[in-house]
């Protein structure tokens, strides 16, 4: 039992609304929204959290409520029209079902958001600004429009009331229409709306005015804002206590949903949604500061990872309620859990920002390491038993294999796994020795901790050999050795080390190091950071058009930021050619991708990254005598049906079925592992 | 004359030594407070109560039955026949003396049993010194009177030997009767008396009652107050609780006389299992001995455990729980109330309610509560509850759960008591699944809000009588305000107040313990738990639902409904082992070697059960709190809900093909 869990499982009352306890997700993005609606994908994520014991969850970050705000980007929700009642109610209806409340954000995004989308419209600002993150000039608002963006609020609002909904929030945060009149970064206006800080609060009160009228006094109207845009030129602290007392102390608001920060510019955006170089709760003062000054409940959210904060942060009253958005998409049972004293089942968000990385590149949002978020439909979060008790083997203790084998043993199957070092973890072990990439070991630590508690036999420093998995005669075997570095195909490549080489101690370069990336991912720039912490003077060559260019956007600014600080020099458009030994030094060839110019270093250490490639001689050792020969029907697969090879309910005679998964199939990531063994052992 | 002759005159002699004893005797029973006894009821009642519930309970140990049958029947068969010797047309008669050598005859084989549970090596339970030379005295009363009568049955062909003989019968014999008062045979008319006059009569064929009597709470200048101005005044208010003999009701020190000390209270007593200084044994006797007065504390069975140190001092009118009194105070609050001595006493003694009359003094005059006790009782004045929080926060666990309220319907058919556990994490658990299970069957209930205080079980249980009142009465107040058929509660110990001590307040409620309410609904088919197979459990009885309120069935049958294999402790039903929560045992916290719930929870591995089944919140506290590898820890809703839900999951829309794919 964690510290205070008593202080987060207390009930909170906003106006008529009790909220069951003081866990919450605020609203977000994560790309499931379809035609502008919250379908079943979206219904069934939030559900998931429903049944998973939270008291709020908030949904549709960034919802529009005008046409010149388009739903389009991120898949959004789009709110300007009444054709998103019905699925209001429908979404409602099914999260209080649960017990839980359910709100929504509102927003006009300003000009924080393209206007090459569904409806070809310029971007909409306080002044004729452009920010660098969305990249779009805005056009000035004109009181007409102002006018119209109100009502367009108000009628969002009795929209949202309509459909059933809980309460709303509008965002002033992360630099949208409302705060971009607050920050005098963003408004150089000269009329009612511009110059002193009560008249840039205008137009948020006129907004807010208007949806109170549109939905009266006893519905639940929030705002989320930021308690500091730590900007030079933008909002400062005071500005933002004195914003949130004007508008909490004018009865506009009924509880404040507080941030750090803004999101202008890249490591802003990667600030404001910290990542696991970030300490947990990293801006719990600013809520904390807030919530001094207002008699509104204040939320908060920003890497609150762990119960064990979020109940801190409620207990010592620095927040009413705890926000934790991506430890819910972690693990949407966090307060289940805890409540059946089961806090040691939490998957720890581990804040690798793959949820949201995935967002800002087009994708949608799924967890790193659990493979059920965002599709409900298809994924189980609770396993369940199969009929009939099976004989399975896991060979591989990486992620793919831990899922695999936690899976199994979850179905009620008897599970040996087999990893040939002396540790559990595989690929991750490696990963998590870089510097801040150290968070990542919380995935396998989860993992480890599962199978362990459901009994499966572990056999670690045992490679698993066709004989060692005979002699369990098995019905199943799950091959999932994943996959070994290579050193690419430059000429003289064998002088060359590889990240892993690095991380794992194997090579200790010194001097100067050549550090060549083929792959784009966090492996060479972590390494690339951990060797320049170590005194190396490190260049980062690759072949893509910048450095960490698999990075998403919370991750890859904060590698930029440390390389730069370390005096990395950053190479793009650059491959490597040759390699070659002069005295006791190496000579490093590379050659511009655009011009075919060739350019040689000389230099102590040549570490390269160019992924891994299978360990697959056990799946071809043992493929001729499995009963479906080691091949995984792709469509049943898609499909999350099970195998057909498979005798659900019974145990098949005739030997085992084999499979293969993770980058024992092919070096992908963490996520393409454990789905991977996910929708495949879900039906073993 | 012959040696025989004399035995007529022996028995008249015996009888005469004996009621001098037991007038003594009686004289200081009568020191105790007055008692309303039903004298003609209790007459009436004797022989059912001695030969259905005694012998009940005394059979449990064959080798005491087999014992006492024939020792008793062939005492008082001799006896009575040789008074009839008294007339000489009988006394010539060599059939008649053949007649008495049988009941003799019969009397030794019973001697003889009992010699064999005391020789070579007593059972450790048994009291040794006069309890030990016991059998020798009966040996010699019988044997003697055995030889004594052959002889004159066959023509007293040895008038030396029968003259030897009937020394020792006398011997014997008038040793018993001059310890008729003081010693083992005490038990005898006291033990009948006890049975006549006792204090819980309707406990004989079943009846819940409480012993414990409402104290007179209107006296405007408390006792202890009073003495402090007066200590040399005689009269004066009348104390609150037991501070001395001659404060317990004259039935209760009638009780104490009748102890056997048999030590069955002792082998089941969780505080003695887990050496704390309690003996509910020991502490019959020093209670007895120290109305008799004296420091002498002739009492040869095993010392309380880890002992506290006490100088002995004692009397009718002397403080029992004092510095230099008989007893420790630690002895009084290692006590759990469970009954499990109540339930073992083959003299239908009740030293629990001993101990609450006790304890009653100690809180409510002298406010000497341990250490830890005080919190909970200080909470209660202020809060209504012991932990010192809101009663409106009661039903905050509920808060996702759209949980009725009384106030807002009016009136349910079933008010839902939620009692302590709504406070408590774990306690929670088995009242949301209570609660969702009541919901999924369509049960019309509603809970009372913030207008429930504490039952006052603990209140009550560590002596504070006046919070007790205090609580009950406004509880009833609450209650009285709206309708309802039943009361539902997952809390024994809620239940057997409300049930049982309520009434004396006014308060006259029909009270169900849940797994009764939820045995009904599954019975009635209004809902459909898939079955858990595959798993052993074993279910512990909770005191005070299985002792208090003789209900074992229930659960047990819920159990069997989910298709569960239930495996029984070799404690189980009405003689289950206590957890060690009861009688607020958890807030005076007196150490002692091990743990009530370690003893239990060992008890629980023993079957091999991975489930401990529960029915109160209290045992699961205080199972729960046991550490290391263990069974897993479940009331009996809990378990229902998981059918229920599992039950969901297979008949609903989403169930996966299982048919080859």
């Amino acid at each position: 039992m964690i510290a205070n869990a008593e202080a987060l499982l207390k009930p909170l009352t906003i106006k008529g609304l009790t909220i069951r306890n003081r866990v919450m997700s605020t609203s977000h993005a994560p790309s499931y929204g379809k035609d502008g609606k919250p379908q079943e994908r979206y219904q069934l994520y939030h559900e998931e959290k429903a049944k998973g014991g939270i008291g709020l969850t908030m949904f549709g970050g960034s919802s529009s409520v005008s046409v010149d705000s388009p739903a389009a980007p991120w898949n959004q929700i789009s709110v300007a029209d009444d054709g998103v009642v019905p699925f209001f109610r429908e979404f409602s209806d099914r999260i209080h079902r649960h017990g839980a409340k359910l709100m929504i954000q509102l927003t006009h995004m300003g000009r924080r958001t393209k206007w090459d989308t569904e409806h070809w419209i310029p971007v909409k600002s306080a002044s004729a600004t452009r920010e660098p993150a969305s990249r779009a000039i805005a056009k000035a608002l004109e009181q007409e429009e102002i006018d119209r963006i109100v009502a367009d609020f108000a009628a969002a609002a009795r929209r949202c009331k309509e459909g059933g909904l809980d309460g709303c929030e509008i965002s002033a945060a992360h630099g949208h229409l409302v705060d971009q009149f607050w920050s005098p970064h963003s408004n150089h206006r000269s009329d009612k709306y511009g110059g002193s800080l009560e008249n840039r609060m205008r137009f948020g009160i006129e907004v807010l005015s208007a949806m109170r009228e549109a939905v009266g006094d006893d519905y639940v109207i929030g705002m989320r804002m930021s308690g500091d845009e730590m900007l030079k030129g933008g909002l400062s602290h005071e500005d933002c206590v004195t914003i949130a007392s004007e508008y909490a102390s004018r009865g506009l608001v009924d509880f404040l949903n507080i941030i750090g920060g803004q999101a202008r510019d890249h490591i802003a955006h990667a600030v404001s949604l910290p990542n696991m170089s970030f300490p947990v709760a990293p801006f719990l003062p600013l809520p904390s500061a807030i919530k001094r000054e207002v008699d509104v409940p204040i939320f908060h959210a920003q890497r609150v990872t762990d119960l064990a904060t979020g109940a801190r942060a409620v207990a010592e009253g620095h927040v009413d309620m705890i926000a934790m958005t991506r430890a819910h998409i972690a693990d949407p049972h966090l307060v289940k859990k805890l409540s059946e004293g089961r806090a040691d089942d939490i998957r720890q968000c581990v804040g690798a920002g793959y949820c949201i990385d995935r967002i800002y590149v087009g994708g949608d949002a799924l967890c790193i390491q659990n493979a059920a978020t965002g599709r409900e439909a298809t994924m189980p979060h609770v396993i369940d038993k199969a009929p009939a008790a099976k004989k399975a083997v896991v060979v591989g203790g990486g992620v793919g294999g831990l899922e695999a084998a936690r899976v199994l043993a979850e179905r009620g199957h008897q599970v040996t796994l087999f990893e040939k070092s002396d540790r559990l973890g595989g690929q991750i072990n490696v990963a998590s020795k870089a510097t801040w990439r150290e968070a990542l070991s919380g995935i396998p630590r989860w993992l480890v901790a599962q199978v362990q508690k459901l009994g499966v036999d572990i056999r670690l420093g045992t490679e698993a050999g066709e004989a060692e998995i005979a002699a369990l005669s098995p019905d199943i075997v799950v091959v999932a050795t994943g996959g070994l570095p290579q050193k690419g195909e430059a000429k003289g490549f064998e002088h060359a080390v590889t990240t892993w080489d690095v991380l794992e101690g194997r090579s200790e370069p010194s001097g100067t190091v050549l550090l060549y990336d083929e792959i784009g991912g966090h492996n060479a720039a972590s390494t690339a950071e951990v060797l320049a912490r170590r005194g190396c003077l490190v260049e980062m060559a690759t072949h893509d058009r910048m450095i960490g260019e698999e990075i998403g956007p919370t991750n890859q600014p904060v590698h930029l930021r440390e390389l730069y600080k370390l005096g990395v020099l950053m190479t793009p458009n650059s491959e490597l050619i040759e390699i070659y030994p002069e005295g006791n030094r190496l000579i490093a060839a590379l050659r511009n991708t655009m011009t075919d110019a060739e350019e040689e270093r000389v230099v102590d250490a040549v570490v390269v990254d160019y992924g891994t490639l299978p360990v697959d001689g056990l799946h071809f050792a043992l493929k001729d005598k499995a009963r479906n020969k080691g091949l995984t029907d792709l469509q049943a697969m898609i499909d999350g049906r099970p195998q057909p090879a498979e005798m659900n309910g019974a145990v098949a005679e005739g030997g085992y079925t084999l499979y293969r998964i993770g980058d024992a199939v092919a070096g992908r990531n963490i996520h393409a592992a454990i789905y991977d063994a996910l929708r495949l052992c879900k039906d073993l | 004359m012959t040696a025989a002759a004399f035995l007529p005159w022996l028995v008249v002699a015996m009888i005469a030594v004996a009621v001098v004893q037991i007038a003594r005797r009686l004289f200081l029973w009568r020191r105790g407070k007055p008692a309303t006894v039903d004298w003609l009821a209790g007459l009436k009642a004797l022989p059912s109560r001695y030969l259905v519930d005694v012998h009940h309970v005394v059979d449990r140990d064959r080798s005491a039955s087999k014992m006492h049958v024939p020792t008793a029947g062939g005492l008082v068969l001799a006896s009575s026949l040789l008074v009839l010797g008294l007339v000489p047309a009988i006394a010539g008669s060599r059939a008649y003396w053949a007649l008495v050598a049988l009941a003799f005859l019969v009397m030794s084989a019973g001697v003889g049993l009992e010699a064999r549970r005391r020789y070579p090596r007593a059972l450790p339970r048994l009291s040794l010194g006069q309890w030990q030379r016991f059998p020798v005295l009966l040996g010699l009363f019988a044997g003697g009177g055995l030889l004594t009568s052959l002889l004159a049955a066959l023509g007293n062909p040895l008038p030396a030997l029968s003259f030897l003989t009937l020394i020792a019968t006398a011997t014997g014999g008038l040793a018993l009767a001059s310890t008729a008062a003081t010693g083992p045979m005490r038990h005898a008319l006291a033990g009948a008396a006890h049975l006549v006059a006792h204090p819980r009569p309707d406990r004989f064929g079943g009846g819940r009652s409480t012993g414990l009597r409402p104290l007179d709470l209107s006296v405007e200048t408390p006792w202890s107050e009073k003495r402090r101005e007066e200590p040399f005044e005689e009269e004066g208010p009348q104390k609150l609780g037991v501070e001395t003999p001659s404060d317990f009701a004259w039935t209760r020190l009638l009780a104490f006389d009748a102890c056997v000390q048999c030590g069955r209270c002792e082998a089941a007593c969780p505080a003695f299992a887990a050496g704390q200084p309690l003996s509910p044994k020991h502490l019959i006797a020093d209670l007895a001995a120290a109305t008799a007065g004296g420091h002498v504390r002739p009492y040869a069975g095993q010392p309380y455990p880890n002992a506290r140190e006490t100088i002995g001092a004692a009397g009718l009118h002397a403080p029992i729980i004092a510095p230099d009194g008989m007893v420790h105070p630690d002895t009084l609050w290692s006590c759990t109330t469970c009954r499990a001595c109540v339930e073992e006493c083959p003299m239908m003694i009740e030293h629990v309610d001993a101990i609450v009359d006790l304890r009653r003094f100690q809180t409510l005059e002298l406010g000497a509560v341990p250490l830890k006790a005080e919190e909970p009782l200080a909470n209660f004045r202020g809060c209504d509850e012991p932990n010192g929080r809101a009663l409106k926060e009661r039903t905050d666990f509920a808060a996702g759960l759209a949980l009725p309220r009384i106030a807002d319907k009016g009136e349910a058919d079933v008010l839902l008591w939620l009692g302590q556990a709504a406070y408590d994490l774990r306690g929670q658990r088995t009242l949301k699944a209570l609660i969702q299970t009541l919901k999924s069957a369509g049960v019309d209930f509603a809970v009372l809000g913030d207008e429930e205080r504490d039952c006052g079980d603990l209140a009550r249980r560590l002596g504070d009588e006046a919070t007790f009142q205090r609580l009950a009465r406004a509880n009833i107040a609450a209650l009285s305000r709206y309708g309802f058929k039943r009361i539902l509660t997952a809390d024994p110990h809620a239940l057997h107040v409300i049930r049982n001590e309520y009434p004396a307040f006014g308060g006259h409620y029909e009270v169900i313990h849940h797994t009764a309410f939820l045995a009904e609904l599954v019975a009635a088919k209004r809902l459909a738990p898939a079955p858990l197979t595959g798993r052993a459990v074993t279910y512990h009885d909770p005191c005070y639902l299985g002792r208090y309120q003789g209900e074992v069935e229930a659960p047990r049958d819920l159990l069997d409904a989910l298709g569960l294999e239930r495996r029984e402790m070799a404690r189980s039903g009405k003689r289950s082992m206590c957890c060690g929560g009861g009688g607020g045992a958890p807030a005076t916290d007196i150490p002692g070697d091990t743990r009530i719930p370690d003893i239990r929870m060992g008890q629980a591995m023993d079957t091999g059960a991975r489930t401990v089944a529960v029915a109160c919140p209290q045992c699961t506290a205080m199972l729960e709190g046991v550490t290391g590898e263990r069974p897993e820890v479940k009331d009996v809703a809990e378990l229902l809900w998981e059918a229920l839900q599992a039950g969901e999951r297979t008949n609903g829309p989403a169930v996966r093909e299982l048919e080859p794919a």
